[in-house]
């Protein structure tokens, strides 16, 4: 599922309305990405998901139609489950069919997932278009509540230096920014890769060396076997995330979170 | 005159030092800024950016830039066309394919099943399937391309890029159901990229590639004769089908060894056996070492500059974009000089 941070690598742009008006009662929503198939789902419209893309492996949209995939969403398969509402990601990779969805008037709702107050602010979006606010509300108080005590945990422990991999190859890893170093951080980690300034980016393994991680977190991702996953961090601690919850940037990342404490503090 | 052996040997004691000035520069440039000092005092995380990363990339790109160039002067020979390179043949079609069904076999069970095993007899499934893919190219273009009985060049070559085209077709059209990262994985490795491998690896790596390369150099005279023609070569006592049987295999283990651990690094066996051959003449027996030794340079300075070239952004080009883009001109150059 590594789909997600491919996409986040390009990601970029705040929140966009493309096509007509979004109706004041949506009935047919078409997802673009997995974690917004998910922020539906936690509001309780699984009903009204018509169609998602075939990264999706949340059983309950095991039904639902396969409309494409993420950089390939197909416009004649959105059209087919006749959507009155698109929810995308903002992307320069998916520019091409969601903007002729809109000129096809199907009115399309782009949300950035970048940084955990993006991803709050999707969930809180996402349940005004669909018409329960209190829904979202709620939801983000979770996560929020969530943050809150992981940090209040944390008290005078020592910040481990941890390498949050996304991609092996290339090396992918998050940086400041990006929703996964703000829960790690959250968490009693500290970014390793602080130098760089995108949320995620490509790495080469001599700058990964050279930060000095205390420990790495594959997110993911699984080095081959026989070999390390990092070349010349074969000695350092390395750890596979329990679930794949971090790579959905979505209603799932207050488990992310304790996925990411128990990688920091097994 | 003197005798040929003299002159490789000669060139040989031209290109070594060239080799170690290049692998002084290899060792040196790279993505952060190493202290060579802290480095030789064990001193990090120095001495593991130069241990653990450099050295072995620079090691990688030695033996990949030689088994290249070797196989390109003998496919060269071997097809009296030198603009042979040494993914002719289909071999870089065959690799692809070979690549991209362990890319897709690694995103399922029986798949990850295979690797378990694989990597328990020490074995490194990418490399393995692309040297098989390659093989099984070769041995495709091997049998479609003869005639009478016997490996036909033009008949081989028409094959073998026609064998690539429907190779890359292949792999586009597998490309569009992957999983993006998949299909990444899968670019990176078609445009050649030198990444980094473990000592034992490259041990055996360059253990395996003196087998094809000793074999070439050992059937130097007998290419010479090559160059005459089928006839000629077969009135001075050559026998020219084993010659072509022999040198082709051997020229395609070398070539798949390489394109596992690198992927598609183009231009290195066209540019460089040009390059040698206009400064050491026509003579294999000269030309083959020269080429191992000048091939290495190339390709150890080619990663050293793809490591440079976009520092400040703190991205790097794959070898194989470096490779093509000084091989392109370099080579309209050297043909223009040989008029």
């Amino acid at each position: 599922m590594g789909t997600l941070i491919v996409a986040l690598l390009l990601a970029a742009g705040p929140r966009q309305h493309l096509g007509p008006a979004v109706p004041a009662h949506v009935q047919r929503v078409v997802t673009l990405a997995p974690s917004l198939s998910e922020v539906v789902l936690a509001l309780g419209a699984q009903d009204r998901l018509v169609g998602v893309t075939r990264f999706d492996d949340d059983p309950r949209v095991a039904k639902v139609a396969r409309i494409g995939g993420y950089n390939d969403p197909q416009p004649e398969a959105v059209l087919g489950v006749k959507p009155d509402l698109v929810l995308a990601e903002p992307a320069p990779s998916n520019r091409g069919p969601v903007e002729a969805l809109a000129r096809l008037g199907v009115p399309i709702e782009a949300f950035p997932l970048t940084t955990v107050a993006d991803i709050e602010d999707a969930i809180g979006g996402i349940a005004q278009l669909l018409g329960v606010p209190e829904k979202g509300r709620e939801l983000d108080a979770q996560l929020e509540a969530a943050r809150k005590q992981s940090r209040d945990k944390l008290q005078g422990k020592k910040r481990l230096r941890t390498l949050l991999v996304f991609g092996l190859e290339p090396l992918v890893v998050a940086g400041p920014g990006s929703f996964a170093v703000e829960l790690l951080e959250d968490a009693g980690g500290e970014n390793a890769a602080a130098g760089a300034d995108k949320p995620f980016f490509r790495w080469s393994a001599e700058a990964a060396v050279r930060s000095a991680p205390d420990l790495i977190i594959l997110c993911g991702v699984d080095a081959p076997p026989g070999r390390p996953a990092l070349p010349g961090l074969d000695k350092t601690r390395t750890v596979h995330l329990r679930s794949t919850a971090l790579l959905h940037p979505g209603p799932r990342l207050a488990e992310a979170l304790g996925d990411l404490a128990v990688a920091l503090h097994p | 005159m003197t005798s040929a052996a003299a002159r490789a040997a000669r060139a040989s004691a031209l290109l070594l030092p060239l080799l170690l000035a290049a692998a002084a520069v290899g060792l040196t440039v790279g993505a952060g800024d190493l202290s060579l000092t802290a480095a030789l005092h064990g001193l990090e995380p120095d001495a593991t950016v130069l241990y653990k990363l450099r050295l072995p990339r620079v090691l990688l790109a030695a033996e990949v830039g030689a088994a290249l160039s070797v196989a390109g002067v003998a496919l060269q020979a071997l097809l009296r066309n030198p603009l042979a390179d040494p993914f002719v043949f289909g071999l870089s079609g065959g690799a692809a394919i070979g690549t991209t069904v362990v890319v897709i076999a690694s995103g399922t069970a029986l798949g990850s099943a295979a690797f378990s095993a694989a990597s328990f007899a020490g074995l490194l499934p990418a490399q393995v399937a692309a040297v098989a893919g390659a093989m099984a190219a070769a041995l495709l273009v091997y049998t479609l391309g003869r005639a009478r009985g016997q490996l036909e060049p033009t008949r081989a070559l028409l094959v073998g890029v026609v064998f690539n085209s429907f190779a890359s077709a292949l792999v586009l059209a597998v490309e569009a159901v992957l999983r993006p990262e998949q299909t990444q994985a899968v670019l990176l490795w078609l445009s050649g990229t030198l990444g980094y491998e473990s000592m034992p690896v490259l041990a055996s790596a360059g253990l395996v590639l003196i087998i094809p390369i000793v074999i070439l150099i050992a059937l130097a005279g007998r290419l010479n004769l090559l160059a005459l023609g089928d006839e000629g070569a077969q009135a001075l006592g050559v026998d020219v089908s084993r010659t072509r049987l022999l040198a082709f295999f051997a020229a395609s283990a070398a070539v798949g060894i390489a394109v596992a651990f690198t992927g598609l690094v183009g231009f290195v066996g066209l540019v460089v056996p040009h390059a040698v051959r206009l400064v050491v003449g026509p003579d294999h027996r000269v030309v083959l070492p020269a080429s191992a030794l000048g091939g290495a340079v190339f390709l150890v300075l080619a990663d050293a500059l793809a490591r440079v070239l976009f520092r400040s952004l703190g991205a790097e080009p794959p070898v194989g974009a470096i490779t093509a883009m000084i091989g392109a001109p370099l080579f309209v150059l050297l043909l223009r000089s040989r008029q």
